[in-house]
């Protein structure tokens, strides 16, 4: 056996996940430092889908001794046999069993004290996760988190009963590798030279038999649609007759009816006719202010998108930069190989052009990974946590917009706002007329509550504090994707509240 | 150390959370909940759940089955533990690589939940008979396997008595792939069942031969070459074992050096080992969602403490967290809880070769080695090897000689509990 394959092998426990996010992803994942803020069934549960497949470290931040109810529903600790103990110490010990390249940190000082003496040391992690914290304690956490963006992102966590929601506090987030479902085009209709020169060398009437039914599509159609201009006025198929006309012209080319390399050029020929343009997501970008105010010391997605902006106005097809990636072709080996290395070196030519406009250096695999997700990339703004529920206006049209969703949300904001009027330590026993009363004061005069918010708030006041198993594994795992899309920047974590109903089993955004 | 037996288990404020839950009915409660003790002792000591499957989902299942209450617990699952499912199953340690999965979960969450529980079948869904399912008041699947799927739906199916009320087990049923997954709740002969909606599975990447053996362009053409062409060549009757490291090396090797031969790149020793197994990624945060959704349904039923899913949930997470929820419908030509035939209509050309792969591959069929009889004769029969003899000369011939217009013709298989009727017209 190689030392290769050995590595291989070795690796294989994580070649799966990786997969999904790839090395890069999984060293960011590796690099990351987690703070979990209260170690309660929640918490644990994200934490669980976080040290499984390979955070660097986390640290759970809690004062509190294990209690009874706490041994009752958390899993990370062990039934009775925990109760009086620390609670983060506990939850750390169990979690830590699950991944030995994990490192765990039991952090016994309330969030109080850190907000007081400590400030800095948030400034260590990558991200801070905080569940159903004391309203007054949130709200100084989130200022501070805020306040800087030199701050980790926050996400805050609420759950009563069947009912959940969270959101990740960011000021921006980028994404690169965004995993599309879509590819780049292939630019058919806009044909590089060396591509536009061999479709038309190629001598399909004398062409032997076995290659004629192994030409691939591009070729095919890159050369119809040439000879199709010249005849049009240089114009492609447009009305739905002249496509079906030049669909004919395509099978008209068969030698034997069963040449699967036409019938896939038929079923692409859509290409031929659809203009390769920059999407308008991607456009407007372009002028984003921080592109347009450009310097050297801005980031480098930035420095990436004026470069992009500057290929894209500047360079005749005033298209994105040609990558080589090909889809699977009905073709011969050859033909296929030789249709790689002609995308290859133009798609290698247009990068050289495209690092030309760069004013400062950015990493190789960095430039390679943009230029293959040009037609994806993602630029997130995010707000401030508790910015919705301090804009009436914006509460009553998001009412308009997703009434469920602002139903379930108001629902807990109310619990939050009557948890915050009593004593710290008081049993939290709300009324719904009280809940719907503290909903009802976010919203301008005049505008009523949506039509599902009683089913909501029946549900806080029935369950105000019952951190469920079920919801808090349900939490566990979409808080803990989010948060590895953060961490890798790579997918689209959410841009806001996510909200869950774990009775009629749904998920929104807001 | 915690103590096992139930009189100590239930310490005080054990079920705090819980409780709030079932003390008290919420606005979408039905009225028929026995808010309090009624339901806590109905949950607690009498319900019986199977879980089939200790893998991704298994091991969350397990877990939130334990901590919810449901104390008298079942587990299936055929497989030991492979050191790549240690990154997700999280009640399995390095120490035990090799155990049975069903064994070793059952007793992690015995020793970690008190008073819990758990039963372990090392084994197969298809050893146990209807008196075994007709047991449970509710099912759960984390399965991988389409067919072990649709065995347990056809046999939860099959177990309803319309006059015996017991007999409808409730089957929950959740599947992840990478970011994505589903949950959806099933009413044997009431809701729709997985049979219905088999069409909405995503049909398997299949690599035509002759670009395999001829025309290799992609890595993935050059590992299909190995496995599916070199392997019996060179090994005979030797069956390829996918779990084995030396046989996935020496596939690695061949695949490796066919794509050197064509300048193919991207052959690589987890690659060859995702194609050959059909591995589909899976991670522990989406498996945490899916498998929660299946227990709070499953909590939600067995408690009547609020609605239920109707009947089905699905989950992209790739671009920020999008979900679906709906009502999946009952197909009435559903060979197994819909009770119509199917209709088919076929060229008077087609023989009955023909037919079996059109079974074979259509996506609402998807039968595997089907056998054909009518009411009067038998057409083809895979099995035994004196009867497949017998009928392998129907094969080339057409169907319509054997099977008159409208006429009926019942497919079985091995593998599924079930039978499908077709009603055969003939286009003109």
């Amino acid at each position: 056996m190689s030392s290769q394959e050995a590595l291989d092998i070795e690796t294989s426990t994580t070649a799966l996940t990786t997969e999904l996010w790839a090395a890069s992803g999984q060293n960011a994942l590796e690099s990351s430092r987690i703070l979990v803020i209260s170690g309660t069934a929640t918490s644990t549960s994200i934490l669980k889908n976080l040290v499984l497949p390979g955070i660097g470290s986390f640290t759970i931040l809690d004062p509190t001794k294990v209690t009874p109810e706490d041994a009752g529903n958390n899993f990370f600790l062990e039934g009775p046999s925990s109760i009086g103990k620390s609670r983060a110490e506990e939850a750390v010990r169990l979690l830590c069993e699950l991944n030995d390249s994990v490192e765990g940190k039991a952090d016994q000082r309330s969030l109080e004290e850190v907000l007081e003496k400590d400030k800095d040391w948030l400034l260590e992690f990558t991200i801070v996760i905080a569940h159903n914290l004391e309203p007054g304690s949130l709200d100084k956490l989130s200022s501070l988190l805020w306040q800087d963006p030199a701050y980790p992102p926050l996400v805050v966590v609420r759950s009563a009963g069947f009912v959940a929601e969270f959101y990740i506090q960011y000021h921006e987030h980028t994404v690169i590798e965004s995993h599309p479902e879509t590819a780049q085009s292939l630019r058919i209709d806009k044909p590089f030279p060396a591509l536009l020169e061999y479709s038309m060398s190629l001598d399909f009437e004398n062409m032997d038999v076995t290659d004629h039914a192994h030409v691939p599509y591009i070729f095919i159609l890159v050369r119809l649609l040439e000879e199709w201009k010249k005849t049009h006025n240089g114009n492609p198929p447009t009305t739905y007759a002249e496509k079906q006309k030049f669909k004919k012209s395509i099978l008209a080319m068969r030698k034997k009816s069963d040449e699967e390399n036409f019938e896939e050029a038929e079923a692409q020929a859509y290409r031929a006719w659809t203009p390769t343009t920059v999407p308008s997501e991607i456009k407007a970008l372009f002028s984003d202010p921080k592109v347009l105010s450009l310097t050297t010391s801005s980031p480098p997605f930035y420095h990436l998108l004026y470069a992009l902006s500057k290929f894209v106005e500047e360079q005749p097809y005033h298209a994105l930069p040609l990558t080589s990636t090909l889809p699977d072709i009905k073709a011969s080996t050859e033909a296929y190989i030789h249709l790689q290395k002609l995308y290859k070196k133009r798609s290698e030519e247009e990068k050289e052009i495209f690092k030309g406009y760069l004013k400062v250096e950015v990493p190789e695999d960095m430039i390679d990974a943009f230029l293959k997700n040009s037609h994806a990339l993602k630029l997130l703004r995010g707000k401030r946590w508790g910015a919705l529920d301090a804009d009436p206006q914006a509460l009553a049209s998001a009412i308009e917009s997703g009434p469920k969703q602002v139903a379930t949300h108001l629902a807990l904001t109310a619990l939050a706002t009557v948890a915050a009027k009593q004593q710290p330590n008081a049993p939290l026993t709300p009324s719904v007329e009280d809940l719907t009363a503290a909903a009802q004061a976010l919203l301008p005069p005049g505008t009523e509550l949506p039509e599902e918010f009683p089913a909501a708030v029946g549900e806080v006041a029935r369950s105000p504090t019952a951190d469920l198993p079920n919801t808090a594994a349900f939490l566990g795992g979409l808080v803990a994707q989010e948060v590895i899309k953060m961490i890798t920047k790579q997918y689209i974590p959410i841009n806001g509240s996510c909200v869950v109903d774990l009775i009629d089993t749904w998920t929104g955004v807001l | 150390m915690s103590s096992h037996s139930p009189e100590t288990a239930d310490w005080p404020g054990r079920y705090y959370h819980i409780d709030q839950v079932l003390n008290t009915p919420g606005p979408r409660t039905d009225e028929g909940f026995l808010a309090g003790d009624g339901v806590k002792n109905f949950l607690r000591e009498q319900a019986k759940i199977l879980v089939i499957g200790a893998g991704g989902l298994g091991c969350e299942i397990l877990a939130n089955l334990a901590l919810t209450g449901f104390k008298d617990i079942h587990v299936i699952d055929m497989d030991t533990i492979d050191i790549s499912n240690l990154n997700r199953q999280f009640l399995f340690r390095p120490k035990d690589v090799g155990k049975s999965k069903a064994i070793v979960a059952s007793e992690f969450i015995m020793q970690r939940v008190p008073g819990v529980k758990v039963t372990p079948y090392f084994g197969k869904i298809q050893d146990k008979d209807d008196d075994y399912y007709m047991q449970f008041n509710l099912v759960i699947c984390g399965l991988d396997s389409v067919e072990a799927r649709r065995w347990i739906n056809a046999t939860l199916v099959n177990l309803v008595d319309p006059e015996n009320p017991e007999s409808l087990k409730p089957m929950i049923d959740g599947g992840t792939e990478g970011f994505k997954g589903q949950a959806r709740v099933i009413l044997p002969t009431i809701t729709s069942c997985y049979e219905c909606s088999l069409d909405m599975l995503n049909k398997p990447t299949a690599f035509p031969i002759c670009t395999i053996a001829n025309t290799p362009r992609l890595p993935e053409h050059c590992i299909e070459w190995a496995s599916v062409l070199e392997w019996p060549r060179v090994h005979g009757d030797k069956k390829l074992d996918t779990d084995d490291p030396d046989h996935i090396g020496w596939l690695y090797r061949v695949a490796a050096a066919r794509a050197a031969e064509f300048k193919i790149e991207g052959v690589t020793w987890s690659l060859t080992q995702g194609v050959v197994k059909n591995i589909i990624p899976a991670i522990a945060s989406t498996n945490a969602i899916i498998a929660a959704a299946c227990c709070n349904e499953a909590f939600k039923i067995a408690t009547s403490s609020a609605a239920y899913l109707n009947n089905y949930f699905m989950l992209i997470g790739t671009d920020g967290v999008y979900s679906y929820t709906f009502e999946h419908e009952k197909r009435d030509d559903c060979p197994v809880c819909g009770g119509q035939a199917l209709e088919m209509t076929l060229s008077p050309d087609m023989s009955v070769e023909e037919l079996i792969e059109m079974l074979t591959e259509k996506q609402d069929i998807q039968i595997k080695k089907p056998s054909l009889s009518t009411p009067t004769q038998q057409i083809y029969f895979q099995a035994p090897p004196q009867l497949e003899q017998a009928t392998r000369p129907n094969l080339e011939k057409k169907v319509s000689e054997l099977v008159p217009p409208n006429g009926e013709v019942t497919v079985t298989a091995s593998t599924l509990p079930f039978s499908l009727s077709l009603r055969i017209s003939y286009s003109t």
